[in-house]
């Protein structure tokens, strides 16, 4: 029999792919746009995440207030609803990723797609339900499964550092050939991109990227047909849409190659089990049909479409889990006491609604021009993993930036100006007597003071006189901390030269956001409360 | 002056050279220091550099150049923490006008390279006049020994050590260990290491640091002084307008007259008085030919 495939979808599908690869390159432009721009306020880098009804959905949700930034994820919903997942299939950069591995593992043979019978395409929808219910009692978990969240998260944490380290090493190679001018341009270049290359957690956040990217090797976009809770909303959003998949049974010889070449078991043959919900309209089974039987004629709805097959049991099972989940993630003692460590970034809200909003994408951590901001493990609470905390042994907070408040997508870290910024405490310096260099020994050093930020400084100065051991004194200038002034900027604690545990250190005592995590009597400095509280 | 009349005078200036050679190296016609005060940065540099004999002095036809201004952190001009952008400007161009081949500006700041270089102005306006601005590399970090004593070796970025010319430009600040930072202090932005560690010997280390760079000018920018919260200040109530330049090649003598910008006597300084003593340069401000002008 004579093959004879559409040209009209093979060229659907052609553009399609170039569709994915434009989307994925603007979302790795915008990742690489991230970063201090040569002035103090950053355009609109995180706008990707804006057009995910997701994260607007359970940032509304969770939290009780509008982000008005989230608009453009209503345009989202607009066009699902008529034309179904084409964001799944046509423009997530994630999504891309997927198939583009499960592209390569189809094309090495590692993976061979297999006739499917089970319905677990619905795993995701339990996910999402637990999200929502979840989230209605204030519990925000959607950052942990959102796809860009996921993706973002994971290049910043864990491919870009491992791209950059590699970079690194084969520049150190160029260097040792003596190819001297050539390294100097690639070291200008990449040091001009300033990507963040140090980040606790990079191998747990990257071990999981990998392996769901490994698990394209036993079902084709694994991900987004289990797993992804914004595709299993869209999924519910697409169920009326126009685009509709049509078989034409004249010229269709039951080879049954659709379903198993299809990317999202969409199941398109037999027509009637089609399941619009799972279509992700890549195409692939118009494509490669070899009798041209497959056609989406965008008319009304045929009559019978499998309806997403969810027990109504499993729901209300997954529903309580939901609920049930909330006093689990909330039993730790970082509720009921700030942890010493949890440093948050300027701008953040106060604890509690702070991670009612974040959404962990690492946006603030790929923006930070010292790499201080770092994900959270235990010290926010099982709630708050991966949420921004800054690291003052990695980088510190420079004094006039307040970029990570500019990209947050969903207004955890409210956005500030960089004065309003300065006008805030992010935590306070403490000095370490015991490993204070003019404290121990006597000896000259003040390096904390040199790069106090403020002025008048934060670090001001004791004379005090060291007995050593021959019995002779030493005076030295030793610094004390002015507990009011101190921004708890960290960079005193990241050039202190006592480099392992610095002897100048900050925790997060004192910080503006936070009415119980406080030493001094009046918490407000300024005027102005930045969190707008009466004075 | 314009580029014309410049390359006239360095042909007359050559035919001098020509004629008795050891004219300006006997110095009969410059003065240990110039010091030139004035509402222009630009202007009171070329006018110091001329002082000194032109830029044709220090810089010969094809040499590479590196100017070394603080660059150390992030603040605007205004706020006196780097090295004014007009005055590291108009050396790259008086470099350039001599005959230099290649003019380099770098320095390894202490807040991030990307944001210090924008900052304080200094790469837009070096880029301006055809200098490169490399960020700092650390590609370039080799230990090299210094030969000090205090400091045997260190990490030195090479760019300071392949090179023919080095021009100093620091900015006089305030500073709590040292008291001031001037010229010899700059030298911790050409260093990687830990240098924070010099701080426990910090005026044997510059000593040893200056000594080492051995620049060929030394260009003390005293536009704006920083008197408070040095060396990095923040409030413009720290900072004085000065409008003055110092030029030099005794960079020992050019921190004297720094320190004389704050009214502090240079044998004050203890790192002056232990540089005079090992006879790296002169402190005293009366054994100095200082040429003043206000222009």
């Amino acid at each position: 029999m004579k093959k004879e495939r559409s040209k009209k979808y093979r060229a659907i599908q052609a553009i399609r792919i170039f569709t994915q690869f434009f989307f994925f390159g603007l979302f790795f432009y915008l990742l690489l746009m991230t970063r201090f721009p040569g002035e103090d306020y950053i355009k609109r880098v995180e706008i990707f995440f804006h057009f995910d009804p997701l994260l607007a959905l359970v940032t509304f949700i969770s939290s009780r207030t509008v982000y008005i930034l989230f608009l453009p994820a209503v345009l989202t919903i607009v066009v699902t609803f008529f034309l179904g997942r084409v964001a799944c299939g046509w423009v997530c950069p994630m999504g891309s990723i997927q198939q583009f591995f499960s592209f390569v593992f189809k094309k090495t043979k590692l993976h061979r797609p297999k006739k499917l019978e089970d319905n677990h395409t619905v795993w995701k929808y339990y996910l999402l339900i637990f999200i929502l219910m979840s989230s209605l009692f204030t519990l925000d978990l959607v950052g942990i499964f959102d796809p860009f969240s996921f993706l973002y998260r994971s290049f910043v944490v864990s491919v870009m550092p491992a791209l950059s380290y590699s970079v690194s090493s084969f520049i150190g190679v160029i260097y040792g050939l003596n190819l001297l001018t050539i390294g100097d341009v690639l070291v200008q270049f990449f040091e001009n991109l300033d990507i963040n290359a140090i980040f606790l957690q990079g191998l747990l956040i990257g071990m999981i990227f990998v392996g769901i990217i490994l698990l394209n090797l036993s079902r084709e976009r694994f991900w987004c047909r289990y797993i992804c809770p914004l595709g299993a909303l869209l999924g519910v959003i697409s169920r009326w849409n126009v685009l509709k998949l049509k078989i034409d049974t004249e010229k269709c010889i039951d080879c049954n190659l659709c379903s198993l070449q299809c990317q999202m078991q969409a199941d398109p043959y037999p027509n009637e089990k089609w399941k619009s919900s799972e279509c992700d309209y890549c195409f692939t089974c118009s494509a490669i049909c070899p009798t041209n039987a497959i056609s989406f004629p965008g008319k009304a709805a045929p009559e019978s479409i499998e309806s997403i097959d969810l027990s109504r049991r499993k729901v209300v099972l997954t529903s309580l889990l939901g609920i049930l989940a909330i006093p689990f993630f909330r039993i730790s003692p970082a509720r009921s006491r700030a942890s010493e460590k949890l440093i948050r970034p300027p701008g953040a809200l106060p604890e509690e609604k702070f991670l009612q909003k974040c959404v962990k994408c690492g946006e603030c951590m790929k923006v930070c021009p010292t790499n201080a901001l770092q994900p959270t493990m235990t010290e926010a609470g099982p709630e708050g993993l991966w949420t921004p905390m800054l690291v003052m042994k990695i980088g510190y907070c420079e004094y006039y930036c307040s970029l990570c408040t500019q990209v947050c997508p969903t207004g955890a870290i409210q956005e500030l100006t960089i004065p309003q910024k300065n006008n805030l405490k992010i935590g306070t310096a403490w000095v370490d007597q015991t490993r204070c260099i003019p404290l121990k020994f006597g000896n000259p050093c003040i390096v904390c003071e040199e790069h106090c930020p403020v002025s008048p400084k934060a670090i001001k100065f004791i004379t005090v006189n060291v007995e050593q051991p021959d019995g002779s004194i030493k005076s030295a200038q030793a610094p004390v901390v002015d507990m009011a002034t101190c921004t708890g900027c960290g960079i005193c604690e990241n050039k202190c030269p006592v480099v392992d545990a610095p002897a100048i250190y900050v925790t997060s005592v004192g910080e503006t956001r936070s009415e119980r995590n406080q030493v001094l009597l009046d918490i407000f400095q300024s005027e102005e409360d930045p969190y707008g509280r009466e004075k | 002056m314009k580029r014309r009349d410049f390359l006239k005078d360095i042909a007359i200036g050559s035919l001098l050279l020509n004629i008795h050679p050891k004219v300006f190296a006997q110095g009969t016609g410059s003065p240990d220091v110039a010091l030139i005060q004035g509402d222009s940065p630009s202007l009171i540099t070329k006018e110091a550099i001329t002082a000194l004999g032109g830029m044709q002095r220090f810089v010969s036809k094809g040499d590479k150049v590196i100017v070394k201004p603080n660059i150390g952190w992030d603040r605007t001009p205004e706020q006196a923490a780097c090295t004014n952008p007009e005055i590291v400007k108009t050396l790259v161009e008086l470099c350039f006008d001599a005959g230099a081949k290649e003019v380099k500006v770098m320095d390894n700041p202490c807040n991030p390279a990307r944001r210090t270089y924008v900052r304080s102005g200094i790469q837009k306006a070096a880029k301006s006049a055809g200098a490169k601005v490399p960020l700092p590399n650390k590609h370039h970090l080799k230990k090299i020994p210094i030969h000090g004593d205090s400091l045997k070796e260190w990490e030195i970025y090479t760019d300071f050590v392949e090179t023919d010319k080095i021009i100093n430009v620091p900015i006089a600040k305030t500073h709590s260990l040292t008291r001031l930072t001037l010229g010899m202090k700059n030298w911790l932005g050409a260093i990687g290491g830990n240098r924070n560690q010099l701080h426990q010997n910090i005026d044997l280390a510059i000593i040893d640091l200056a000594a080492f760079f051995k620049p060929v000018l030394t260009v003390m920018d005293g536009y704006r002084i920083l008197l408070r919260n040095g060396p990095q200040g923040g409030r413009l109530s720290d900072v004085k307008l000065h409008k003055t330049v110092a030029a030099g090649v005794d960079y020992v003598a050019l921190d004297a007259v720094g320190a004389s910008f704050f009214d502090i006597k240079p044998e004050e300084l203890r790192f002056l008085q232990i540089a005079k003593e090992k006879g790296r340069g002169e402190i005293d401000l009366e054994k100095l030919t200082i040429e003043k002008r206000t222009i």
